[in-house]
């Protein structure tokens, strides 16, 4: 039965991660904006869901709260920003995720600053029933993005990507949608963080950190950009195989950190060996 | 007034710290033009070596002879496992970006993984002795620091416009094909680049870890503040890079009259933000190419 619990423990979680790299996808993948700041989405939402729930508003307001947020701050960060291209624009973006992180840590009197936030309620009584809808989500934000992709909107995200001057020359205004796919990216990361938060039911700053930048970059590369199949696939595989390390007998202070070490490994020799990860279409720009 | 003549000295302090985590990366920046944030791992790397061989029974001279040879090795181990792949298929540079924040992360779990998460300290032989001048507060080490970090900027800059190697280094910076043509080998370059950044680091690593103790996460947090300070400065010139890690300690340390002390760091991230978007040269540096 404990085995069982495990497992769900990990689909749900397979299931979260997965909706923060599917989002992560319409911008990087399907748009070409290399965001790092998609961490700070994530964690902006689940500060959002956690402090509107704990000051008893309902799960739904929480929610949606948290997508609006984070939608937000992903339109207002691309204001500045989509006009910087490739290295310029990941820096920038991830000033962006320290800058939030920064904020998280020292605002204390809203975000409790290091001690984080304890006994975010959960969204069902059972890890059973919230696998299910964590799934369902999983799904909908699949498909959701997936048929964006494919709409005249998505199209020219990708010719925004291919080839920017050629889009703008045929009338588009790329400006303005590299402002909605930042935003609409964002608005599925805060869903991602507010099932987060509410799953774990503590966050505290660390949420913003560059590991956890590194593992969703693990996640989107190994599992291929401009590929929804890809994002599921590149997070569980992320997420799975370093599990079998607590089976082997390490020390329990030791698996972090190997963890760490597997994933960041596992995303070196995707970079090196096969750029376009396993889905995926498009090389990294 | 002498608080602020002693926030003052903090800030020179502070800055001294960062400019010399800034040398390094900013002279690997200038000959690869790629970020190297793992530099900042292999400061932290660089202190941990320091630890256990001043713990060992030996010398301490020596016991920092081989932190500098181990992290020499260390650092060119990453340019040649990681960065010399990437380059030979003409990665772009957000990847290669990309792969070292993966490399800082392997670097930060490794350290974790054989010393522990626990804070350690490198012994030194002799005391720290603290000086006290008009109510001003300095130990012998920040001096030391101060000291090293001005003598940085001096060297850099003498290698980066009068020796052969920093003209070749500018050269290989300011186009490839042409420096290879006049027989400059960028990989043997880019080299000497990383054993010149390693030796930085390890100073770096030695100083700073004297001063603040070693914990596992050190190294990000210090590449981070040192790579704004670059970008403030002018990523584009070495000793403007160094420059402009001074003025950041400098303003990190001056902005707590005004901010809580925790903002020290949203200080520093804001600046680099407000630059890279509106002056990506830095205050020092040329024009960069089209951002």
């Amino acid at each position: 039965m404990a085995f069982i619990n495990y497992l769900i423990h990990l689909a749900i979680l397979v299931c979260i991660y997965g909706m923060l790299t599917v989002s992560l996808n319409l911008a990087v993948g399907f748009t070409g904006l290399i965001n790092l700041g998609h961490i700070a989405f994530f964690g902006i939402g689940a500060y959002t869901s956690a402090l509107l729930a704990l000051n008893g508003y309902p799960l739904w307001a929480a929610i949606l709260g948290a997508a609006l947020i984070a939608a937000l701050a992903g339109i207002i960060l691309a204001f500045p920003t989509t006009r910087l291209k490739g290295d310029y624009l990941a820096l920038a973006t991830l000033g962006f995720t320290f800058i939030v992180g920064s904020i998280a840590r020292n605002w204390t009197s809203l975000t409790r600053g290091p001690l984080g936030l304890p006994g975010i309620p959960k969204y069902a009584a059972s890890n059973q029933t919230l696998l299910w809808i964590a799934a369902g989500t999983l799904l909908a934000f699949s498909i959701t993005i997936y048929c964006i992709t494919k709409t005249r909107f998505g199209k020219t995200l990708q010719a925004v990507r291919d080839d920017e001057l050629a889009a703008a020359m045929l009338g588009k205004n790329t400006f303005v949608h590299k402002v909605a796919a930042m935003g609409i990216s964002a608005f599925f990361a805060g869903i991602a963080g507010s099932f987060f938060a509410h799953y774990i039911s503590f966050i505290d700053p660390s949420i913003f950190g560059l590991g956890d930048l590194v593992l969703l970059l693990s996640m989107l590369i190994v599992g291929g950009l401009a590929s929804v199949p890809g994002s599921f696939i590149g997070t569980a595989i992320i997420l799975l195989i370093p599990e079998p390390l607590r089976f082997i007998g390490f020390p329990s202070a030791l698996i972090g950190p190997m963890r760490e070490m597997l994933f960041a490994l596992i995303l070196l020799l995707i970079l090196i060996y096969r750029p376009k990860g396993i889905f995926g279409r498009v090389d990294l720009q | 007034m002498s608080l602020a003549a002693q926030l003052a000295v903090n800030g020179v302090i502070a800055g001294a710290i960062l400019a010399l985590v800034a040398s390094g990366f900013s002279l690997i920046y200038n000959v690869t033009k790629m970020m190297h944030f793992a530099h900042g791992a292999v400061i932290a790397l660089a202190a941990y070596f320091a630890h256990t061989f001043t713990s060992m029974p030996i010398a301490f001279p020596f016991a920092l002879v081989l932190t500098l040879v181990s992290t020499c090795v260390a650092g060119e181990l990453i340019n040649r496992l990681v960065y010399r792949p990437l380059r030979t298929r003409k990665a772009s540079s957000a990847v290669l970006l990309i792969a070292s924040l993966a490399a800082m992360i392997f670097l930060n779990a490794a350290i974790i993984t054989f010393w522990g998460a626990d804070i350690k300290t490198i012994r030194l032989p002799y005391a720290n002795a603290s000086i006290e001048f008009a109510g001003i507060i300095i130990t012998s080490v920040q001096l030391t620091i101060i000291a090293v970090a001005l003598v940085l900027l001096l060297v850099l800059w003498w290698l980066m416009k009068q020796t052969m190697i920093g003209k070749a280094m500018r050269a290989l910076a300011d186009n490839k094909d042409v420096a290879q043509t006049v027989g400059i080998n960028p990989e043997q370059l880019t080299t000497i680049t990383f054993l010149i950044g390693s030796v930085l680091a390890a100073v770096a690593g030695i100083l700073i870890g004297i001063e603040e103790n070693l914990h596992p996460a050190m190294g990000t947090s210090l590449i981070v503040k040192g790579f704004a300070g670059a970008v403030v400065g002018g990523m584009l010139s070495v000793p403007g890079a160094v420059l402009g890690a001074l003025l950041l300690g400098l303003a990190q340390n001056l902005g707590i009259w005004w901010l809580p002390s925790g903002y020290k760091d949203a200080i520093a991230f804001a600046l680099l933000f407000v630059f890279l978007l509106f002056r990506p040269q830095g205050l020092l540096g040329k024009k960069m190419r089209d951002a």
